[in-house]
């Protein structure tokens, strides 16, 4: 049988995720991650796959309705079921062929088991069964992945990473034989959400991140993100961009750009598109019309032209009012006359903690830099989380 | 005559086809070269978007692999605009009245777009 994720660009990554294998959703808390392990289900309910999906602290009315929401219709399979460790739990027969009193782990471990036998896929909780059922679930769960493999059966896990005890974490990371880093990207508040590839032991796969947005109907999709380029006259934002980018063009008329620059990169695992604005007042209108759905912007200023950088204050403030993330360019490094980062931060009272990256976009120095640093603020938790597990290569 | 009045007169030789309410010569990077505009519209903001507009169609355009477009036309229910490249420094910008019959304007900014290339080269 072969067995998908369902999840965009994922399955373009895994092909499948082999009989025997277990694939858990590692999900911050920050995010609603459960439509992963319910996409997958799907997916896989869909092939006509026989497919079991757990809920512990969520009734099962209210997962069905969820599923129905992304329009889901699983209830309309007979080769769905769900696992009912919930109604018993808050003191209610359940309605459900397959339920268990989670506050007896043996009976969990029993019935889970049972259900691996029966099924081709199914779905755990990890982390709620925990929440629930405490520290000793653990070697039931242990248990149950041995058991994945054996019977060549295919495991979804979920497990949202509270501060849970070190050695569960670690257990739960080396017994999934593929991982998914489910995050969000913040900048005060959250702007969108990414997940990652970030083990799968069966296929040499590079890492990669896909920002994601939910729609009801229809679930999780990838997006790339955007980031905009903007920034006074000839300070070198369209440079900039073709200096970064894999390929670009730029709509530039007699030495300026008339309508807007456009690259394309992939740069650590991130497919990313930039946008350049125009510089000239004139073209203001054009400003914030490529303003819209920025993830972020890049401010790129000549360090020789004190003079424009009130303009440049001007032109970030009229994109990002919406607190949109910005990093400044200050490009033109080479010049002799270049102003330092520090005196510019000074000249603009720009806070501290925004990064001023120095540049010369025409020579390619310090470039990456700019990319680096924003994507730092972006989706610095998810570089943090990079350690956590080897990502096979 | 100065360069200016000889391209003023071309935007008045346009006018009097008739169904055309404004017109503009215009540098590629969007500045504005002559125009007969009348007073309540923005000349600068036409101007600069019309250099946007055709800059971004030709290289949407060629992009494609399909060469240099002979012009833009945008059409609304209040009128049209046509917007067509005058030698490498310049475009000619015209606005006409919704009813225009846009086969003879072609024909006449075709004209006027090339008395505008030979003038400013
Ligand atoms: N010395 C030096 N010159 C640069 C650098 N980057 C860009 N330039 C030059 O600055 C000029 C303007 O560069 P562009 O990239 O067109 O600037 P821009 O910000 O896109 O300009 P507009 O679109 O007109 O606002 C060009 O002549 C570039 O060669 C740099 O790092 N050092
Ligand atoms: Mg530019």
């Amino acid at each position: 049988m072969k067995v998908v994720t369902g999840i965009p660009v994922l399955d373009d990554l895994i092909d499948e995720i082999p009989n025997g294998k277990t694939l858990t959703y590692w999900i911050n808390p920050e995010v609603e991650g459960d439509v992963f392990a319910m996409q997958t289900i799907y997916t896989n309910v869909e092939e006509g796959l026989k497919c079991a999906y757990t809920t512990i602290t969520i009734s099962p009315e209210s997962i069905l309705a969820e599923f129905e929401e992304f329009g889901w219709n699983v209830k309309d399979f007979e080769n769905f079921e769900i696992v009912d460790l919930y109604s018993e739990y808050v003191g209610y027969p359940s309605k459900y062929k397959y339920s268990a009193n989670p506050l007896k782990i043996d009976e969990v471990c029993g019935l889970l088991k049972n259900v691996l036998e029966e099924f081709d896929v199914i779905y755990i909780p990890i982390s709620s069964i925990i929440d629930v059922c405490g520290d000793e679930s653990i070697s039931c769960i242990e248990s149950i992945f041995k058991l994945v493999k054996e019977k060549g059966k295919v495991l979804i896990t979920s497990f949202v990473s509270w501060p849970y005890p070190e050695k569960i974490k670690k257990i739960v990371g080396d017994l999934s034989n593929a991982i998914v880093k489910i995050g969000g990207i913040h900048h005060r508040v959250i702007l969108g959400y990414y997940y990652g590839l970030v083990k799968v032991d069966w296929k040499n796969v590079k890492s990669k991140s896909i920002l994601f947005k939910l729609v009801r109907p229809g679930g999780v999709r990838a997006y790339i993100p955007k980031i905009l380029v903007t920034g006074p006259y000839n300070a070198g934002k369209s440079t900039f961009v073709h200096a970064v980018s894999n390929v670009a063009l730029s709509v530039d008329r007699l030495g300026t750009t008339v309508a807007l620059d456009h690259g394309h990169l992939e740069y650590k695992g991130f497919s990313i598109d930039l946008f350049g604005t125009p510089g000239q007042e004139r073209f203001d209108p054009i400003l914030r019309m490529l303003g819209k759905d920025a993830l972020g912007v890049i401010l790129v200023v000549d360090s020789t032209k004190p003079e424009t950088f009130p303009r440049a204050k001007q032109m970030l403030e009229s994109v990002t009012h919406f607190g949109l993330p910005y990093v400044v360019a200050a490009n033109k490094q080479d010049l002799s006359n270049a102003l330092s980062p520090e005196e510019i931060r000074k000249k603009m009272y720009l806070p501290e903690d925004v990064p001023i990256i120095p540049i010369s976009a025409s020579k390619g120095e310090g470039i990456f830099k700019v990319i680096d640093a924003l994507l730092d603020i972006l989706v610095g938790s998810w570089k943090e989380g990079e350690n956590e597990f080897e990502i096979s290569t | 005559m100065s360069l200016r009045s000889q391209l003023e007169d071309i935007l008045k030789d346009l006018k009097s086809t008739g169904d055309i309410e404004a017109s503009a010569i215009v540098s590629r990077d969007g500045l504005l070269i002559a125009a007969d505009i009348s007073a309540n519209v923005n000349a600068e903001a036409f101007a600069a978007m019309s250099a946007t507009m055709l800059g971004a169609a030709e290289t949407a355009m060629t992009e494609l692999g399909k060469g240099i477009p002979d012009r833009v036309v945008v059409e609304s229910s209040n009128g049209k605009i046509v917007a067509t490249g005058a030698g490498e420094k310049a475009l000619l910008v015209v606005m006409t009245s919704p009813k225009a019959n846009l086969g003879l304007i072609l024909l006449q900014i075709g004209k006027a777009s090339r008395r505008v290339e030979e003038l400013l080269g």
